[in-house]
């Protein structure tokens, strides 16, 4: 009950141009398949699906301040559970959902419990999950039923029809299959935001101590953050493997899967609502363009994706440590501060701004938290 | 029942390393008492402050809150019983703003949004910080730093308020305001307030009561009056030498 009304709210409370904004981008999105050819599609799935693993890795380390290095591990948890259930089975990616998803919150719970009871934090909780998508890796390259390092294929059938039941079909239904990922990841986030749930994750993340000293237990919030962002991980794996229809343990639980699921949150804004839509679209669109551009004069570079990346990341700490979501929050306006009912029996009517203060970008104006380099676990860019 | 203590620390102790930070301490509490902890530094009050609000358990003795052992509970488990405590050096949530921070406060027993806002409204009126609402708590003065610290414990409406050295800093007019703050709150909402405090000024013009801690052991107890006259009490502060 108490739930719905906050989700309502989310809603209905939130500043009316960035609600506008908001609308009309999602307008664009759900018309941009009648004007799109197949490679524009293609380019627009891998942005929703970046903005999506983006999303949920924020609500662990953007929210909550647990760095993950190892997210890599619940896509592919999510997407060999699905696929082997189908593939062996002919068990529905809609029923096999709910098995990734389990799977995926156990292997969380797993790491969680082992990392929270002996106070396992900082770099050695990322070196963890690190050690965990690595060993599963290593596991799934001799695991014979799912095909082991050979990889694991799905039956790929005649791309003109499209059958929802089984996500099998054209590309289209999985660019609104993305879509409708992106924005349950949006409106999970925000939802977590507003309710106690997203006021205990920021307090763990600025202050444990201070978080516990308040009566956050702070064992169960981190747990509930791990959780959460495993589940939604979850579902980018079923999504994952039915719209490649192959799955090698090599890439699928690569390391450097996991550096590229965190590079969007960050360079975008991590912390924020925006920031993994926004990291994702400039850092597809980039890498893309960048591809397209050196095809059309004739060279074929490998890893210049990668080096693009390193250059983005670089650029984004130098000169947006915050990314860029906050920098244009600022610019237009679309602050949350607006939101909250004004109750004032003293003090100004709320949009009477209070005095600017001197800090410098940490500053939480932009309506969204912001995770500050100086704060113990803001670390993801050091 | 309303004789029993509110706070009942009845011999505790705590070593660090066989350094023993708190000795074989007592001290009561009675409902609605605002009483003082004063002692030299290192004497052993904030280790003490920390094993009340279950940030350290106990070696030894029993800390008996409302008529329940809460030694070596977890501090939100004993904040979630009804104890708010402040942080000597203070721990703000820096990225969240002064609302938000005490709003964390708010969500104690609930998770409804409006009644943690309420609350937190509430906390930030009564220590006049409600302009200062929508501030990056990162912005604020050390000062208001520490009305944060108060207002987000009180946010947790506790019943029993442990203040750790919340005046150290403030100039004497500030000091006054925060104590004129205190005896409003004790007189409005009945809540019992144990403060380790310095300023003297805010000892005097607040405590009814007064334990001094030195070495780990309290070694005088009275009435702010009796204790400032206590030799044992000049000795410890000033020296041996001083007194004899």
């Amino acid at each position: 009950m108490n739930a719905w009304q906050d989700l309502k709210a989310v809603v209905t409370e939130a500043p009316v141009r960035s609600s506008a904004a908001l609308l009309v981008l999602l307008a664009v999105l759900l018309a941009l398949p009648l004007v799109l050819d197949r490679y524009l599609l293609s380019v627009m799935i891998l942005i929703l699906f970046f903005a999506y693993v983006g999303q949920a890795w924020n609500i662990m380390m953007g929210f909550c301040g647990q760095l993950s290095l190892g997210h890599a591990l619940y896509v592919g948890l999510g997407a060999y559970a699905a696929a082997a259930l189908y593939q062996h089975f002919g068990v529905s990616p809609w029923i096999g959902l709910f098995v990734a998803v389990g799977v995926c919150v156990l292997a969380a719970s797993v790491i969680g419990w082992l990392a929270f009871r002996f106070g396992i934090s900082g770099t050695y909780f990322a070196l963890l999950t690190i050690a965990f998508a690595e060993f599963t890796r290593i596991g799934f390259d001799h695991f014979d039923w799912v095909g082991g390092s050979g990889g694991f294929f799905l039956t790929v059938v005649q791309q003109d029809r499209m059958d929802w039941v089984n996500l099998r079909g054209h590309p289209v239904m999985f660019y609104y299959l993305a879509l409708g990922l992106a924005v349950l990841g949006f409106v999970v986030s925000a939802w977590l935001l507003r309710g106690r749930s997203g006021f205990y994750f920021r307090a763990i993340r600025d202050n444990e101590e201070a978080a516990r000293a308040v009566g956050v237990d702070t064992f169960r919030y981190k747990m509930l953050a791990v959780q959460v962002s495993a589940a939604l991980t979850a579902l980018a794996g079923v999504f994952f493997a039915f719209y490649y229809n192959n799955l090698f343990p090599e890439q699928i639980f690569h390391i450097s899967r996991s550096i590229e699921f965190i590079l969007a949150p960050i360079i975008g804004g991590i912390g924020t609502l925006f920031g993994p839509i926004l990291g994702a679209a400039v850092l597809t669109l980039l890498s893309e363009g960048l591809h397209e551009a050196l095809a059309a004069a004739g060279y074929e570079i490998p890893g210049v994706k990668q080096i693009l990346y390193g250059v983005a990341l670089a650029l984004s700490i130098m000169f947006l440590p915050h990314g860029i979501w906050p920098a244009i929050a600022r610019r237009f306006g679309f602050h949350r501060t607006r939101a909250e009912p004004d109750g004032g029996a003293d003090g100004p009517p709320a949009d009477a701004k209070a005095p600017r203060p001197p800090a410098g970008p940490s500053q939480s104006q932009s309506g969204v938290p912001v995770v500050s380099t100086s704060s113990p676990r803001g670390g993801a860019r050091g | 029942m309303a004789d029993a203590p509110l706070l009942d620390v009845i011999g505790v102790s705590r070593s660090f390393r066989g350094l023993k930070a708190v000795s074989n301490a007592s001290l009561e509490v009675a409902r609605g008492e605002l009483v003082a902890l004063i002692g030299p530094n290192g004497a052993g009050k904030t280790t003490l402050f920390n094993l009340v609000a279950g940030a350290l358990a106990p070696d030894a003795g029993r800390i008996v809150f409302d008529g329940r052992d809460i030694a070596g509970q977890r501090p939100d488990q004993v904040c979630a019983a009804g104890v708010g405590r402040t942080f000597q050096i203070v721990r703000p949530f820096a990225d969240m703003t002064v609302l938000e921070n005490v709003m964390v406060g708010g969500f104690r027993g609930t998770a409804r949004r409006d009644l943690a806002r309420r609350r937190a409204q509430g906390a930030l009126q009564s220590l006049g910080m409600w302009a200062l609402r929508e501030r990056p708590a990162s912005s604020l003065t050390l000062p208001d730093r520490k009305r944060l610290e108060v207002a987000r414990a009180l946010a947790t409406e506790p019943r029993l308020l442990l203040l750790d050295e919340v005046m150290a800093g403030l100039r004497p007019t500030e000091t006054d305001q925060m104590v004129e703050a205190f005896r409003r709150l004790a007189r409005e909402t009945g809540v019992t307030i144990l403060l380790i405090e310095h300023v003297m000024r805010a000892v005097m013009a607040l405590a009814q009561r007064v334990y001094v801690l030195h070495h780990g052991e309290i070694i005088a107890s009275g009435t702010p009056q009796e204790v400032t006259r206590n030799p044992r009490v000049l000795e410890s502060y000033l020296g041996a030498d001083a007194v004899h």
